[in-house]
């Protein structure tokens, strides 16, 4: 039923989601934890900036990240003399874009667990002897590790459903920049339905897997918040 | 010694400034009114609260200064706040294994401290499993085991079960040989039966520093204006009269009567005697339903606010506060050292020795 371009479709898609996912879960708990504790006039500003994503029509956000890939402007530029190819139309680019899509799938919800963090806890964390780095991988990451879980999870399950901010800077290149998603659509484009279907579904399973586990981790949160 | 200065101000207005300087022998007992500032005190003296100026240093160690400040993790002291702050992720043992990271040994093991304050069985028990007297025996096991060189206490003991307690205060007296102490309390046996040395502090300021007894005992200060103010009285118990449910005392070979449902098992009691409960008599009165009275002599008179004078009594070894009013003073014409009649209204019985 599928052919070879659909499973390099299905692979690219969960590269692109996992290495999404992985960088995000690094540059996002500073962040999170930023926001939530900064008192700095311009916090509004960076936290609108992150959020941006939820509310941009993704072909706004694909448009002008197209225009910051040209090797005309400064960031494009930047990249060719670094790496010699350019963003758009390439994985890296596609993965980039991904990232900032993403920002806010992992950044809240890390914000929010931070920000109801009790700050009684930090409190024993100091008083035992820990900074601030030690205090967060030992007490705060362990606290609120659920909140680490669902943030990753959304973050994974939003890449793969990502469409139109690849339609605008990745085109359809199969096995470079060819999705789960635009596979689809092409399938549909050319009337293939018989694809088209188990495509579909399969997407539909696995997400409908994916937020049934998240909200069972969330569920269980909720338990153990009740219960402190 | 731990020396201090420390002044702190909220929208231009002086809130806090506390001064003096602390033995670090023993439990220092941190004793005043609610919201007095007495958590503030210790929160500055820990460096969780940044906003004081000042100065503070701890031995030979500046915590803070003017261009300084000694960080929380720095300073090595161990903290138990008023409610037990367990971490709710991990078990028992996890928390306690937790305060060993950075001090791999101290006064004791966690097995032995599980023996001593008895929660062995509770070690794989989560936070909230546990009683608040469970909890708050394992937070004071946390902060002993990362290894302080001051131990600080706010109101550790007062939520608390009279099994916890009765396991902890003499507890808390063993440790302070070792490390010292600095205990925020509003129980005066507390004061009594842990410290020789008591900060009072009062409408944000130290008003002294001294040992319990004298502090309580200086009619000018903030203490003995309180209706509640009084002290503590031993009674060394004779027999008790099983038919009217009384015992028999004696303070300072005094006769005193005591009303209590079953037989103490300690020869040794402590009663408070607040000073409004006192009554002045020049002559022993006949007919009352007042059933204790002691032979005193004025030792001090001080006159309150509103009308009130506050007297010093003394028994012979013991003493005891009376409030009357000044009206009262001048139509009984009473002068130092005269002999007088108190006649007692009401004790409360603090129990053996505590």
């Amino acid at each position: 039923m599928l052919d070879a371009l659909d499973y390099s479709a299905i692979f690219l898609t969960f590269k692109l989601a996992g290495l999404t996912t992985v960088i995000l879960l690094i540059i996002s708990p500073p962040l999170a934890w930023w926001l939530a504790r900064s008192k700095r006039f311009y916090r509004p500003f960076v936290e609108a900036l992150v959020a941006l994503p939820l509310v941009l029509p993704p072909t706004v956000l694909g448009f002008y990240l197209l225009i910051s890939f040209s090797p005309d402007s400064l960031f494009g530029g930047l990249w060719m003399s670094l790496t010699g190819g350019t963003l758009a139309f390439s994985f890296s680019g596609l993965l980039i874009a991904s990232i900032i899509y993403s920002l806010p799938f992992v950044v809240q919800p890390l914000q929010s667990a931070f920000v109801n963090l009790d700050k009684d806890y930090l409190e024993v964390a100091s008083t035992l002897g820990f900074n601030s780095t030690e205090t967060f991988y030992r007490v705060v990451f362990p606290m609120v590790l659920p909140s680490f879980i669902i943030a990753g999870a959304l973050g994974f399950a939003h890449t793969i459903g990502e469409f139109g901010v690849v339609l605008m800077i990745g085109g359809n290149i199969p096995g470079e920049t060819q999705v789960l998603s635009i596979a689809l659509f092409d399938h549909v484009e050319t009337l293939q339905y018989e694809q088209a279907h188990v495509l579909s579904f399969s997407l539909l399973a696995f997400s409908m897997a994916l937020l049934m586990f998240i909200y069972g981790v969330l569920q269980k949160r909720q338990k153990r918040l009740s219960n402190a | 010694m731990l020396e201090f200065d420390l002044i702190k101000h909220e929208s231009e207005q002086l809130l806090f400034h506390f001064q003096g300087a602390l033995q670090l022998k023993g439990v220092c007992t941190v004793f005043g009114d609610s919201g007095a500032g007495k958590t503030s005190l210790i929160r500055a003296f820990a460096g969780l609260d940044n906003s004081f100026s000042g100065k503070l240093n701890f031995k030979q160690c500046q915590w803070q200064s003017q261009s300084s400040f000694i960080k929380t993790e720095k300073r090595r002291i161990g903290m138990v706040f008023q409610e037990p702050r367990l971490f709710p992720h991990l078990n028992a043992l996890g928390n306690l294994q937790l305060a060993c990271k950075k001090a791999p040994k101290s006064l004791y093991t966690i097995d032995e401290l599980a023996e001593l304050l008895d929660f062995s069985s509770l070690l794989d028990k989560k936070s909230h499993q546990l009683s608040g007297g469970q909890k708050q025996r394992i937070a004071i096991a946390r902060a002993i085991l990362t290894d302080p060189q001051l131990l600080i206490m706010d109101e550790p003991l007062s939520s608390l079960d009279q099994h916890s307690r009765k396991l902890l205060l003499p507890f808390i007296k063993t440790v302070s040989k070792r490390i010292p102490i600095i205990y925020i309390t509003h129980s005066m046996p507390e004061v009594f039966y842990l410290s020789r040395q008591m900060i009072l502090i009062d409408q944000g300021r130290v008003e002294a520093i001294g040992e319990p007894q004298t502090l309580f005992l200086n009619p000018k200060l903030s203490l003995a204006k309180h209706a509640h103010s009084g002290l503590l009285l031993n009674v060394d118990s004779v027999s008790w009269d099983k038919e009217y449910s009384l015992l028999h005392g004696l303070v300072d070979n005094q006769e005193i009567i005591l009303a209590i449902d079953t037989q103490p098992g300690e020869t040794r009691l402590q009663i408070k005697v607040e000073s409004k409960d006192v009554i002045i008599a020049a002559q022993r009165l006949s007919g009352s339903s007042l059933q204790n009275c002691l032979q005193v002599s004025i030792e001090q008179i001080e006159s309150l606010s509103a009308g009130s004078v506050l007297l010093t009594l003394s028994t012979g070894k013991q003493k005891l506060l009376a409030k009357i009013t000044l009206k009262s003073l001048k139509e009984l014409n009473l002068q130092l050292r005269q002999t007088v009649f108190a006649y007692i209204k009401a004790v409360s019985i603090l129990g053996e020795s505590l």
